[in-house]
């Protein structure tokens, strides 16, 4: 039976530009929240979002990349993560079995909005020929393409908060079958207007702070970024001499069929990914050395991920560190599985847990190792990063130690 | 051992009718679904024609209740889906929910009404709009609510790869089911016609008309100039064979194989768009198990597109060799282009093509291109037996995606 290994990552968070950076930020447990920049919030009850701060456009105009959209932080993401690898530039191969994956939630809304807000007379008054270029999701993958010469089968997942896990399963299939060598496989949202709107009036957003697992929490904050991860098969990954982060064991992906915005109350939809996962990683509960939770900070997510983690882990649920990234950086939407698969192979590496920030009221109901305020040493071989979306499209993935 | 995937339900709504039969009768009698669109104005643009789903009755398949929260695309995907459930007689309670997924193909979603909302949020306080209102706004929401409707728990996946979206989605929901994830999946695609889609398309000098040029949806022909953007909905039942045939369900036909490949959105050379094209085709055939020589209709592509045509004939008579005489079929030039919902569509006509013995014709074209030289279905449809057919869809910037499907051993 082939693997699939993961050889380089990228990021792009609100705590940091690249991944040493944002690790930093992560084992410091950084708060990455912030008063709102990109648009005026004074009509809403929330002003916080975690934008992404300091970055810098200093690359050489390349193709097709447009300041201020979803495209740069991909771009810089997949670069970072591609000369990690030692892709970047490697002419060696074919490209035609270098395949994109790339999750989203918002796409290019953000742009769109920007020439919107110019005249809202008219509609198409918002649209010109670079809006137009970028609108379709799919030009995420044309501009990698373009710049990167992937020229292997590529799409978009449009799967809400979950998006970067199904690439992340959809990559893992292709390289199993030997369809292609290598995937890059990712997420990358900004905030737009529309989206915060849209949580705003649900009442999910925290108006100061996210609190994971807090009996106070409030509910979640939006954040931006990007994640990139290159996926190779074990054998192509051995022979071309690439240094390797972690394998790629196993994926589960289900549905909650229940409601449009509400999860499951017991979780039965999050019980069956995890289940699957860990079944086709061939892993039994006891393995599991870290869970990467979805831990949005809402009252129902966090308390309904915790009953699903206790019907799949039993006793030993209690004895797993189990932290939200998104207490720091927030929740990238379509990104976020992205960014916290990339997470869980940086701990593989580090052997270092991040923590739950934030907390401080433990709540009866949610009574679990949420690692809280400070990172954690820890011995862990292999590591569940669950996604949870709206809609109730659950996907966890797997990620192992090297064995 | 990898399972055998068949279809056993077709959804449709479409410019040319709800609904299986009426989508086919309209087909084979040569029937437009094309007309001036009279939704938004272009009386500052040349191109005016787009195939708009009429007279469509969401009611009639998801009731009233809650529908007015539902955007458009949402209601084409829910009532097709219903439709194809309804004739694979997969009523809710009927099967297990964790075996059956759904996997949904739209190049653009919902972005329409996401943009929409935007408009109010902008206008209005947005803070006092209903939450009512975004309900159905995220690209992937309509994928949602058929997963939330009849009660799907298995999976829920939303792919975007341009035109290719719901030929892509089918060809996922056919590897997961061979590699025995689920036994059913709703599958297809759903796109619509609103006035940011087609800037997008006007801007990009990809629709028929322009310049002044006779607008038409005429695949292969050499008056040909551009699509015509179409909107509808093309939902199927994929199914493992034996839990098809367990419970005694209709079966259309056989999901053979499916091969893709992508040029990487890059301004290359034709020959190595042929080529690529070509490759699609050949690993879809590889994939099936079936030869060149065996396939007996090619579903093709073309829309109307100047070049993206030529290089979709080149590289059939590339794989097929110049005088092969396989029958090519073009249902574009009765549907348009409702780009990532197309494949979906060409599948539905293919099955029934394999099922009644029929291939309907190409119409809108009126005089031949010199340099296509296939076995076009013009002027009529022809009747033939049908053993294997070979679909193509292609994105104009790179993707290409296909599939062998054949009457059921």
């Amino acid at each position: 039976m082939s693997k699939v290994v993961i050889t380089g990552l990228g990021l792009v968070t609100p705590v940091g530009i690249g991944v040493r950076e944002s690790w930093e930020s992560f084992i410091q447990g950084r708060n990455g929240a912030n008063e709102m920049k990109s648009f005026d919030t004074s009509k809403y009850k929330v002003h916080r979002s975690c934008e992404v701060k300091n970055f810098q456009w200093d690359f050489a105009l390349e193709n097709q990349i447009r300041e201020n959209t979803i495209h740069k932080y991909v771009y810089y993401a997949a670069r970072e993560a591609l000369q990690e690898s030692g892709l970047l530039g490697d002419t060696r191969f074919n490209r035609e079995r270098f395949s994109l994956a790339i999750g989203t939630l918002a796409a290019e809304l953000t742009p769109f909005e920007r020439l919107l807000r110019l005249d809202v007379s008219k509609k198409d008054n918002g649209f010109d020929k670079i809006v137009a270029a970028v609108y379709p999701p799919n030009s995420i993958t044309n501009m990698l393409s373009q710049n990167f010469d992937f020229e292997g089968p590529a799409m978009i997942s449009l799967n809400a908060c979950s998006s970067g896990n199904h690439a992340i399963a959809w990559a893992y299939d292709l390289l199993i079958d030997n369809k292609v060598d290598v995937v890059m496989v990712g997420g990358g949202d900004m905030i737009p207007q529309t989206e915060f709107t849209h949580f705003h009036n649900l009442k999910a957003l925290a108006p100061e702070r996210c609190q994971p697992f807090d009996k106070n929490r409030q509910g979640l904050m939006i954040g931006e970024g990007a994640g990139i991860l290159i996926m190779e098969r074990y054998e192509f990954a051995r022979e071309r001499g690439a240094m390797i982060i972690a394998e790629m064991s196993g994926y589960g992906l289900s549905c909650d069929g229940f409601h449009m915005t509400a999860p499951h109350p017991e979780g039965d939809g999050a019980v069956k990914c995890m289940s699957d996962a860990l079944k086709m990683a061939k892993l039994s509960p006891r393995q599991i050395g870290y869970i990467n939770a979805h831990g949005t900070g809402t009252p129902h997510n966090d308390r309904t991920e915790t009953i699903a983690i206790k019907r799949v882990f039993n006793e030993d649920a209690y004895k797993i560190p189990c932290s939200s990234t998104k207490s720091m950086i927030g929740h990238l939407m379509g990104a976020a599985s992205a960014v916290e698969s990339v997470v869980c192979c940086l701990t593989l590496r580090h052997g270092i847990v991040p923590p739950t920030i934030n907390y401080e009221t433990p709540d009866p109901e949610c009574d679990l190792d949420y690692v809280p305020n400070a990172a954690r040493e820890v011995k862990v071989d292999h590591i569940v990063n669950n996604s949870f979306a709206f809609g109730g499209n659950n996907a966890t993935t797997i990620f192992s130690r090297m064995g | 051992m990898k399972k055998r995937v068949v279809v056993t339900g077709l959804g449709v709504v479409s410019p040319m009718g709800c609904g299986k039969e009426g989508f086919w009768n309209n087909l084979i009698a040569g029937k437009s679904g094309i007309a001036p669109m009279s939704a938004f104005d272009l009386s500052p643009y040349t191109c005016k024609l787009g195939g708009v789903v009429r007279d469509f009755k969401p009611e009639i398949y998801l009731g009233s209740k809650g529908l007015k929260y539902l955007n458009k695309g949402t209601r084409f995907l829910g009532s097709a889906s219903k439709m194809a459930l309804d004739d694979a007689r997969l009523a809710q309670g009927s099967f297990q929910p964790e075996q059956m997924g759904i996997i949904i193909g739209s190049s653009l979603g919902n972005f329409s009404e996401t943009t929409d909302y935007f408009y109010e949020i902008i206008r209005d306080n947005p803070s006092e709009l209903s939450p009512m209102l975004s309900y159905d706004v995220a690209l992937n929401s309509s994928t949602n609510y058929v997963s939330v409707i009849f009660g799907i728990k298995g999976l829920a996946r939303t792919i975007s790869s341009g035109f290719t979206s719901s030929a892509d989605a089918i060809g996922d929901a056919f590897r997961m089911i061979q590699r025995d994830v689920v036994k059913v999946i709703v599958a297809g695609g759903v796109e619509q016609v609103s006035m940011d889609l087609y800037l997008i398309f006007y801007l990009r000098g990809l629709l028929s008309g322009l310049d002044g040029a006779r607008e038409t949806s005429a695949p292969f022909d050499k008056a040909r100039n551009g699509f015509i953007m179409a909107e509808g909905s093309y939902v199927v039942i994929l199914e493992e064979l034996e839990h098809a045939l367990h419970r005694g369900a209709h079966i259309y036909a056989e999901v053979r194989g499916f091969g893709n490949t992508f040029t990487g959105a890059k301004n290359h050379p034709a020959d190595i768009c042929v080529h690529r094209a070509e490759r699609a085709m050949h690993e879809a055939l590889i994939n099936a198990g079936v030869e060149k020589e065996g396939i007996d209709l090619i579903s093709a592509n073309a829309n109307g597109c100047r070049l993206q045509d030529a290089i979709e004939a080149k590289a059939i008579q590339s794989l097929f060799g110049v005088n092969c005489g396989v029958a090519v079929s073009a249902v574009k030039s009765n549907l348009g282009e409702s780009y990532g919902a197309s494949g979906a569509a060409q599948l539905i006509s293919t099955v029934l093509s394999i099922s009644s013995g029929q291939i309907p014709h190409i119409i809108h074209s009126r005089e031949k291109d010199p340099g296509i030289d296939l076995n076009l279905i013009l002027e009529k449809p022809v009747r033939k037996h049908i053993e294997n057919a070979l679909i193509n869809t292609m994105d104009y910037e790179g993707n290409n995606s296909c599939f062998v499907i054949s009457r059921v051993k």
